[in-house]
């Protein structure tokens, strides 16, 4: 398993995409910025760009000449992604933090980077998963659909959320009003979300195995 | 011991149908696997190696099964698919250093011994490669690792005849200790006349035959004759053609009366290939 991560990480992904977190993530200095843009990012260019190098690449036929089960290979390639994921939403929320304090005394119509936004963000990418992984995982090579899918899925949920937040006053509260400093339930939030994203994450692999075993390789 | 035995495969497409494929391999020998293009080399390759599901049938390698033991007899399983197709623009050396992180029984002494002895400059890109240069690459990592069966499917086909001879002489060189097998599939027969102690011909995704080289070649007679004689022994040919001077056919041994005046040869491996496959015609 390890080894296939470190596959991956050498061989597979492309440096830039690990560069790319701290260019993307500086977006999140604009101020008053939809910052649900910021991590979308990750599924708009990172993910379509890495897959369609390990088609490219043929590395599916090179994985599978090695010892490795087919679990694995799929655990490895999920790892990969929550990596990435987790590069891009870690930097982007070190960038929140600065934000938060270059600009003081904003008016924020969208989302203020807070904690609890950074709840919303997670659980935007489990859904993101959810249906990539599961999708991807049915030819192992195609990921077009899939991409486009979970996009959508992903920005729906961003796109939702973010209309609440300004259309409903208790929404609006609890992530840029009085809420926002209460801090317990901005680490609830956010740990939550943490929570989702793994258990979301970890039921997209199950699904995922069962239809890579299913797959042949060609 | 046998390094390769292969029972009742079955393993249907839509057009296309392996139909209970068995051949075995016994260690410290090389198998030609031989077959036209399209005949099932491939799949059943494919097949040995768990890559793609087969409907039914068994697979042992090194004496086990490989449904049970996949990975253990991953590791000692060498595997080269024709050219080396994947991250082309990484130098060999990059690959190498990924790849030897699997293997358990990785030498690198071996490894730059057979470089050396191959020619390759890890510096190398893989697109830099050229063809016969990939399959020694393949070669030189699958027995990096120690492998003791080596899986290669058509690994010379598109090499020169001097690269071909280079490398049919190192496999000749590989097997000597007896430690080592062989299974290569290709269809360049001369190939086989050259190195291989037993042939296993597939064609339409059936086993022909699978035995010993000259025993597999001494069971086919190539006959020739008038247009006349052809009637004489038409039903038992596998297939014949017919030119303005009679025909040539394929028939086995075993059907043909040593005592009757047609003209019969040894036929070479190509011949064998080429009747049966017009054999096939026939019914279509």
């Amino acid at each position: 398993m390890y080894n296939l991560v470190m596959k991956d990480l050498k061989l597979g992904v492309n440096p830039m995409f690990f560069v790319l977190p701290l260019l993307m993530g500086a977006l999140m200095l604009v101020p008053g910025w939809l910052y649900f843009l910021v991590p979308l990012y990750f599924c708009w260019i990172t993910i379509p760009n890495t897959f369609a190098g390990f088609r490219t690449q043929n590395d599916l036929m090179f994985t599978s000449m090695m010892p490795v089960t087919k679990k694995d290979i799929v655990k490895a390639r999920i790892t990969v992604i929550v990596i990435l994921e987790l590069l891009h939403i870690v930097i982007a929320m070190i960038y929140g933090m600065i934000t938060i304090r270059l600009y003081p005394n904003l008016t924020y119509y969208f989302f203020a980077p807070h904690m609890g936004f950074w709840g919303l963000c997670f659980v935007m990418l489990a859904i993101f998963n959810l249906i990539f992984i599961s999708m991807y995982y049915k030819t192992a090579y195609k990921y077009g659909g899939a991409t486009t899918a979970s996009i959508t899925g992903a920005m729906l949920f961003a796109g939702i959320a973010q209309w609440l937040g300004i259309e409903n006053s208790y929404v609006t509260d609890i992530f840029n009003g009085t809420g926002a400093d209460n801090t317990a339930l901005q680490i609830s939030i956010l740990l939550a979300g943490i929570v989702i994203f793994f258990a979301i994450t970890m039921i997209s692999y199950r699904v995922a195995v069962k239809r890579f075993l299913k797959v042949e390789i060609l | 011991m046998l390094a390769l035995d292969i029972r009742n495969l079955n393993k249907k497409y839509p057009n296309f149908q392996l139909k209970d494929v068995s051949f075995q391999l016994e260690k410290g020998y090389i198998m030609g696997f031989i077959g036209a293009n399209g005949a099932g080399k491939t799949t059943t390759i494919k097949s040995i190696l768990k890559m793609i599901h087969i409907d039914s049938g068994e697979v042992r390698i090194l004496g086990k099964d490989i449904a049970e033991h996949e990975i253990e007899l991953k590791q000692e399983i060498g595997c080269a698919f024709g050219g080396l197709d994947f991250y082309t623009r990484n130098k060999m050396k990059t690959l190498t250093d990924v790849i030897k992180k699997f293997y358990k029984n990785w030498d690198d002494e071996t490894y730059y011994n057979y470089l050396r002895r191959f020619k390759l400059d890890e510096n190398k890109k893989i697109a830099e490669l050229s063809t016969g240069m990939k399959v020694k690459y393949s070669l030189a990592l699958a027995l990096s690792h120690g492998a003791k069966l080596l899986v290669l499917d058509e690994p010379t086909s598109g090499l020169d005849p001097v690269a071909r001879d280079d490398l049919l002489d190192i496999f000749q060189e590989l097997v000597v200790d007896g430690e080592i097998s062989i299974l290569f599939s290709t269809h360049i027969t001369s190939d086989l006349e050259k190195c291989a102690d037993f042939i296993t011909f597939i064609d339409n995704g059936q086993i022909i035959d699978s035995s010993e080289k000259n025993e597999f070649m001494e069971s086919y007679r190539l006959l020739s004759g008038s247009e006349s004689q052809l009637h004489q022994v038409k039903e038992q040919l596998i297939s014949y053609k017919t030119n303005s001077f009679g025909f040539t056919g394929l028939i086995h041994t075993r059907d043909f009366d040593p005592s009757s005046d047609v003209r019969a040869t040894t036929p070479s491996l190509e011949e064998i290939m080429i009747y049966y496959a017009k054999k096939e015609d026939i019914y279509v």
